[in-house]
């Protein structure tokens, strides 16, 4: 293939791509993990989860075809701040820094921070007894910052890991991780991991769907508040909320 | 006692092997544009072309300088803030230039080291008896080249079907990418992750036995 040749193929995959790009008017790029059970998570190939059901749920109110992408956590508010998605549906909680950031929807999930153990550590009872220990979070996530909050935040040594936090507190190389009290319930539950909760959740969190802070982000967000609005009146979050976890989180 | 769960293997087997296919599309691509790219890079060293020769020093420099992972991130999410028409390129092609630009970098330096080592006797000689510069490359310098060449070649595109693995991060679903996912709902990480390496070993290992015949091809003017 001549250069020339490969120019005009590369020119027009450029062109291709950007008709594309316009053409999602009425496509809603949501972005997850698909790692993060059971709210996205993939099961032999399938995409499936609490995040999933919900946006299918809000497409058909919308009548948005939905796209799901999914990439590792850390990358995903790259993804969004560069246009490549119209949003996240990862359990993502509001905090003030995000919220300077983004549009957000209302909140559609209410949870709690919660302190994981491995089975028969008996030694940390719940948050107070993190100091001097080391403790796993996810890179990027909320509850990094909720320790570091924590007027004993330097007394804990707080490890960032872009996935298997849960595997690296089973296997005892960190003391406890935190995460959210519902799937640290389903995962202990469902999962064969030797972990345990310790104690009760420490801090409140509301999870939201992120959108761009400009105009069209802001349309777009008014038009998936209202079709939450719809499926939290007609019980549809209730439904898929009950399917998941056996309860509703989705009301304060 | 966790016992390895072969059914939940052989359940995988078929999953994962659906995305081998775009993790070599994806080395293979990168390696081709790398190729080219090298080729012309060395040129340019060798020939120490003026203006030219700093421009292709300064691009090796960078790009073998810094972590692949870095320069993905780079281009994929920080390029497009100040460059806004690039976010028209996907995961899939924006790994591929980041591998195309990284291994050529590398690949540069040995093609070039492989166009040094033929001896300059046998330019002299070649240009005695009357012949062109292009057919000096063409018919002496490349063929032997292209020899000493091959090994650490065929090493940069081993090295560059793993590093396809990073294209998870910039959402591109790939081998690595689909065995995260899978261990991260089953919970069953040893199955999951020895599974992938298998994949990737044996992948390696079909290579490795081709690059054996290639050399064995391209050493039989030198056997006796």
């Amino acid at each position: 293939m001549s250069l020339r040749h490969f120019m005009q193929y590369a020119l027009a995959g450029l062109a291709l791509s950007a008709t594309a790009l316009t053409a999602h008017a009425d496509t809603l790029r949501v972005g997850m993990s698909g790692g993060y059970y059971p709210f996205t998570f993939v099961e032999q190939d399938v995409l499936k989860g609490f995040e999933v059901d919900v946006m299918n749920a809000v497409g058909e109110q919308t009548g948005d075809d939905i796209e799901f992408v999914t990439a590792s956590f850390s990358g995903l508010a790259g993804m969004l701040d560069s246009g490549r998605i119209d949003t996240i549906a990862n359990q993502i909680t509001i905090t003030p820094e995000r919220k300077a950031k983004y549009a957000f929807t209302e909140p559609y999930v209410y949870d709690g921070a919660q302190v994981v153990v491995r089975k028969g550590n008996d030694a940390i009872e719940g948050v107070e007894d993190l100091k001097g220990k080391t403790v796993a979070v996810n890179l990027g996530s909320n509850y990094e910052q909720l320790l570091r909050e924590l007027p004993y935040a330097d007394d804990i040594d707080i490890k960032t890991y872009e996935s298997n936090i849960e595997q690296d507190v089973a296997l005892g190389r960190a003391d406890a991780f935190v995460m959210d009290r519902v799937s640290a319930t389903q995962v202990i539950k469902d999962k064969p991991l030797p972990l345990a909760l310790a104690g009760q959740p420490f801090s409140r969190i509301e999870n939201a769907l992120p959108f761009r802070d400009d105009e069209a982000g802001h349309a777009l967000r008014d038009r998936i508040n209202k079709a939450l609005d719809v499926l939290r009146e007609d019980g549809t979050l209730k439904q898929i909320s009950e399917k998941w976890f056996g309860t509703d989180i989705t009301t304060p | 006692m966790h016992v390895l769960d072969l059914d939940y293997m052989l359940g995988l087997l078929p999953i994962l092997l659906g995305y081998l296919p775009l993790t070599l599309e994806m080395a293979g691509a990168g390696m081709l544009a790398a190729l080219v790219l090298a080729c012309l890079l060395a040129v340019v060293r060798v020939q120490r072309t003026p203006g030219l020769n700093a421009l292709a020093m300064l691009f090796i420099s960078f790009f073998r300088g810094t972590p692949l992972l870095v320069q993905l991130f780079l281009f994929y999410y920080g390029l497009p803030q100040i460059l806004t028409f690039l976010v028209a390129i996907n995961g899939i092609t924006a790994t591929i230039l980041g591998l195309t630009l990284h291994f050529s970098a590398y690949m540069a330096e040995s093609i070039r080291a492989a166009i040094v080592g033929v001896d300059r006797s046998q330019t002299e000689a070649a240009l005695s008896i009357g012949m062109t510069q292009g057919q000096l490359m063409r018919r002496i310098v490349l063929p032997q080249a292209t020899r000493v060449a091959t090994p650490t070649l065929m090493n940069y595109f081993i090295d560059m079907i793993k590093a396809t693995s990073l294209a998870f991060t910039l959402g591109v679903t790939e081998l690595m990418g689909a065995t995260q996912k899978e261990a991260a709902s089953s919970f069953l990480y040893f199955e999951a992750f020895l599974l992938a390496a298998i994949i990737y070993w044996v992948v390696v290992e079909i290579l490795s036995w081709l690059q054996r015949r290639l050399e064995k091809r391209l050493n039989r003017a030198y056997q006796r």
